[in-house]
């Protein structure tokens, strides 16, 4: 934007007289955008990281678009109904124009989700077992069985040419992505800058900034440090520390909002807990749980470690989400409180407490060490010796991986970007080993049938009430079971320069179709 | 001389067989590389289709056989993350370290020889005590508190310098490479002066050191009574013969930051090949870090083959065996 303004400065100075050629350049408006890193690969069914799932919703486009607070409309496909309660029919929108000129047709969704069924994202379409196309501008999807969050599903899913896939192949489909989205990739120089520009023939109009550059700066100092001399009109990730820094600076305006991120203490509900040395689990016993729930001061670690920039959960996902019950808060059922705490270890016949071991990360959360240091602290209130056993996040997966025979308390993240508490329910909380697809990362080894029950009702029904309706039964079990403690969601912190209209989006994808810059 | 050659070229296989197989072992303990590619939420089939499609499903020694029959044909394997040739991502980021480093190298060599030259040549003067206590402060200052510091007074409080980043490129000798633009020159000030200072500072004590050494040599005085001026004597006889250890270790210096720039690239955000390591590291990477070890393997063994003939150039009386 600055180099762009001198330039615009020039040129007014420069030219009257050939004001007219110059006057759709002197419009251009370009944008420099600072991520945290850098896309590893622009194939959207080849990775799931952030930086890429950024640049993927820039140049492709799902059927259905999610928006900023996770509201459901048209994308790609201008409407859909349900023919019965296993089979949507999408109609498409009509003369949709990939970058290379080609025009969107029913095939091209029909190849997009038969090549991710074998992809490493196969998890995205988990939910669909056939794809037909019945003319050039309907689809036929049908699930395995009644399944009424298909359309958030399907907002995942970006849609792919065909033609251009199998011409260019895997690897350079990887490096030179060409779909139908609001801006097309005009040059990615590894690890230094994304550059993309507008799409002039994009279905919605074209976009309001011409240029988008990101640039992916892992240091967050030197992100800040961009920010302030104006080589980057945007930034993510602002460092906390920086926060004040950035405020103090006339023309900057700091921006947060709470993320999806939910992060939850797992506790293993196993009779005999790998980490425990005792005859019988205590964790199996609701008292105990009840009491590591008030043990943990949420709000101390949101002051202390977190600089206020969390948001303590009250669910196991927020407020926005399908399954999400009204009123009901986990810190107000059980607030902390340590007495009361020492009670419940006394009834349940542990008041001297016991020894296990906390897995969690030190490099995937925001100060993810930290927190588990902190709550060593809080446990041995209650007179539970927690070991910690950190690693990076390389290690971690495999560690607490399902069937786990390793952890007996886990800390991790989860967050529901499709905004339906069902996926999340299923695969945490659903008894393993019952149902295929279903609790495969149960990591407590929680079971409860009534859960279950609910949730395949949840998933047996076609109707977005109904499912609603079961899910929320099911929160509140969970929230009176306790199979996990959530802690807090992590906030997204931004920054912008003045002139630059942005909106911070609740799935953390910083869309510039969305944005816009002053003149 | 040609049995020097082949003797090392020897060498430089058994290293590089040595490093793949180190790797291969080590990385069997960092983790496992489908959870870096797979959603959180992902079932045991989808996990058990990802390990199929990258390879992993195989056991060890046969995926350290497919690996080596791979490189006899000149295929350095698929990255798990990036799903791109391993060789590839590593030598499209390998011109902008090197420029880096070719600068560093430059600013650190024609600082450090002549304040080492001084230094020892009057070791008593205070300019001499000035110059070695900054040497020790350079020896000693970390690298990224300097890089930090200089983006802070020279980027954000006087603006005179760009924060981060590779700037403009353009073709040179067929590289793409910022020393070709002046944009480019612009960004790259800053970066190679953080990544020269360790090495300045430890070249130049080198310097000082060999030449009190050889000053008190009695060819040195032998040359001044015979009428050559001091600073040819200074020049000509004893830097010359102080120049060997410095040698040793300026070879050693450069491997080093071509190979581990890595905290100089990721407080600059410049785009080489270092942070690509510590990335692929984090996300168990394998067949990067192989890669990229081996390539680093050959770097240290070509330095040094260049440095074992220098010594000869240097020095006539020693001979590569």
């Amino acid at each position: 934007m600055t180099l762009h303004l001198t330039m615009r400065r020039l040129l007014t100075t420069a030219t009257f007289a050939i004001a007219l050629p110059f006057a759709t350049l002197a419009q251009a408006k370009d944008i420099t955008i600072g991520l945290t890193s850098d896309a590893t690969i622009l194939d959207p069914q080849a990775g799931e990281e952030l930086s890429s799932n950024i640049m993927f919703y820039h140049i492709f486009d799902p059927l259905v678009r999610r928006g900023a607070d996770l509201q459901f409309g048209p994308g790609l496909a201008e409407s859909w109904s349900q023919k019965d309660e296993k089979t949507w029919v999408f109609k498409l929108r009509a003369g949709v124009k990939f970058h290379n000129g080609e025009t969107l047709k029913a095939s091209d969704v029909v190849f997009t989700i038969d090549r991710l069924k074998t992809s490493v994202m196969s998890n995205l379409s988990a939910n669909i077992a056939t794809v037909t196309a019945v003319d050039d501008l309907t689809v036929e999807i049908s699930t395995p069985g009644p399944y009424a969050a298909l359309p958030n599903d399907l907002a995942a899913i970006l849609i792919l040419n065909e033609a251009y896939v199998k011409s260019v192949g895997d690897v350079e489909f990887g490096l030179k992505p060409m779909g139908t989205g609001p801006y097309k990739l005009a040059e990615w120089v590894k690890e230094d800058h994304i550059t993309l520009e507008a799409f002039a023939d994009y279905f919605a109009g074209p976009a309001k900034i011409d240029t988008v550059v990101f640039r992916p700066i892992t240091n967050p100092a030197t992100r800040t440090a961009a920010l302030l001399t104006g080589e980057l009109d945007v930034v993510q990730d602002l460092a906390v520390r920086d926060v004040e820094r950035a405020k103090a600076e006339p023309g900057i305006e700091v921006l947060t909002r709470p993320s999806l991120l939910n992060i939850l203490l797992a506790m293993d509900v196993r009779e005999k807990s790998p980490t425990v040395d005792l005859e019988k689990n205590p964790m199996t016993d609701l008292r105990v749980r009840e009491a590591m729930a008030r043990a943990i001061d949420v709000d101390t670690i949101n002051k202390v470690i977190m600089n206020g920039l969390a948001t303590p959960s009250a669910q196991f996902v927020p407020d926005s989400h399908v399954g999400h019950v009204d009123g009901a808060d986990f810190r107000a059922m059980y607030p902390f409180d340590i007495a009361r705490a020492k009670e419940l270890m006394a009834e349940a016949g542990f008041a001297d407490g016991f020894t296990m071991t906390l897995d969690a990360t030190n490099n995937r959360y925001v100060n993810d060490a930290q927190i588990a240091q902190a709550l060593t602290s809080m446990l041995s209130q209650i007179g539970i010796n927690l070991q910690l056993n950190m690693m990076p996040k390389s290690n971690f997966w495999g560690h607490i991986r399902v069937p786990s025979e390793n952890s007996s308390f886990i800390m991790s993240g989860w967050d529901v970007p499709s905004g339906d508490a069902g996926s999340m329910y299923n695969a945490l909380f659903y008894s393993r080993d019952k149902k295929p697809g279903y609790g495969e990362v149960n990591r407590t080894s929680y079971s409860n049938a009534e859960v279950d029950a609910l949730l395949d009702k949840a998933d047996s029904t076609a109707k977005m009430e109904e499912r609603d309706g079961y899910l929320q039964e099911a929160s509140k079990l969970l929230l009176a079971d306790i199979p996990m403690i959530p802690v807090h969601y992590e906030q997204d912190i931004y920054a912008v320069h003045e002139g630059v209209v942005f909106e911070p989006r609740t799935d953390k994808f910083i869309w510039a179709y969305e944005m816009d810059v002053a003149e | 001389m040609f049995a020097f050659t082949v003797r090392r070229l020897f060498q430089m296989i058994v290293v590089l067989w040595a490093v793949s197989v180190i790797v291969f072992l080590m990385m069997s303990l960092v983790g496992d590389p489908v959870f870096m590619v797979v959603p959180i939420d992902a079932t045991q089939a989808e996990i058990a289709q990802a390990r199929e499609i990258l390879g992993l499903d195989r056991p060890m020694i046969v995926q350290y056989g497919i690996f080596v029959s791979g490189l006899l044909q000149g295929d350095f394997g698929l990255s798990y993350v990036f799903r791109q040739p391993a060789l590839d991502l590593i030598v499209e980021r390998l011109p902008a370290t090197v420029e880096m480093v070719v600068v560093a190298i430059a600013i650190a060599t024609v600082v450090a020889i002549p304040l080492g030259v001084y230094a020892g040549a009057n070791p008593g003067k205070p300019l001499s005590r000035l110059i070695m206590s900054g040497s020790l402060l350079g020896v000693s200052l970390p690298g990224f508190w300097i890089g930090m510091m200089l983006i802070w007074v020279l980027a954000v409080e006087y603006r005179i310098f760009p924060s981060s980043g590779r700037g403009d490129t353009a073709v040179l000798f067929g590289v793409q490479t910022s020393l070709a633009t002046a944009n480019g020159w612009h960004h790259i000030i800053l970066p190679a002066l953080t990544l020269s200072v360790g090495t300045l500072a430890i070249l130049l004590r080198m310097t000082r050191a060999g030449m009190m050494e050889v000053t008190r040599q009695d060819y040195m005085k032998f040359a001044r009574a015979k009428g050559v001026s001091r600073h040819g004597v200074l020049y000509g006889h004893g830097l010359r013969n102080a120049l060997i250890p410095v040698v040793t270790i300026f070879g050693l210096q450069v491997g080093d930051m071509i190979a581990f720039a890595t905290i100089t690239e990721t407080i600059f955000a410049w785009p080489g090949m270092g942070k690509l390591l510590i990335d692929s590291i984090y996300r168990a990477d394998r067949p990067v870090i192989v890669v990229y070890l081996m390539l680093v393997a050959v770097i240290f063994v070509v330095i040094n083959f260049i440095i074992d003939i220098l010594y000869t150039l240097i020095d006539p009386r020693i001979t590569v065996k």
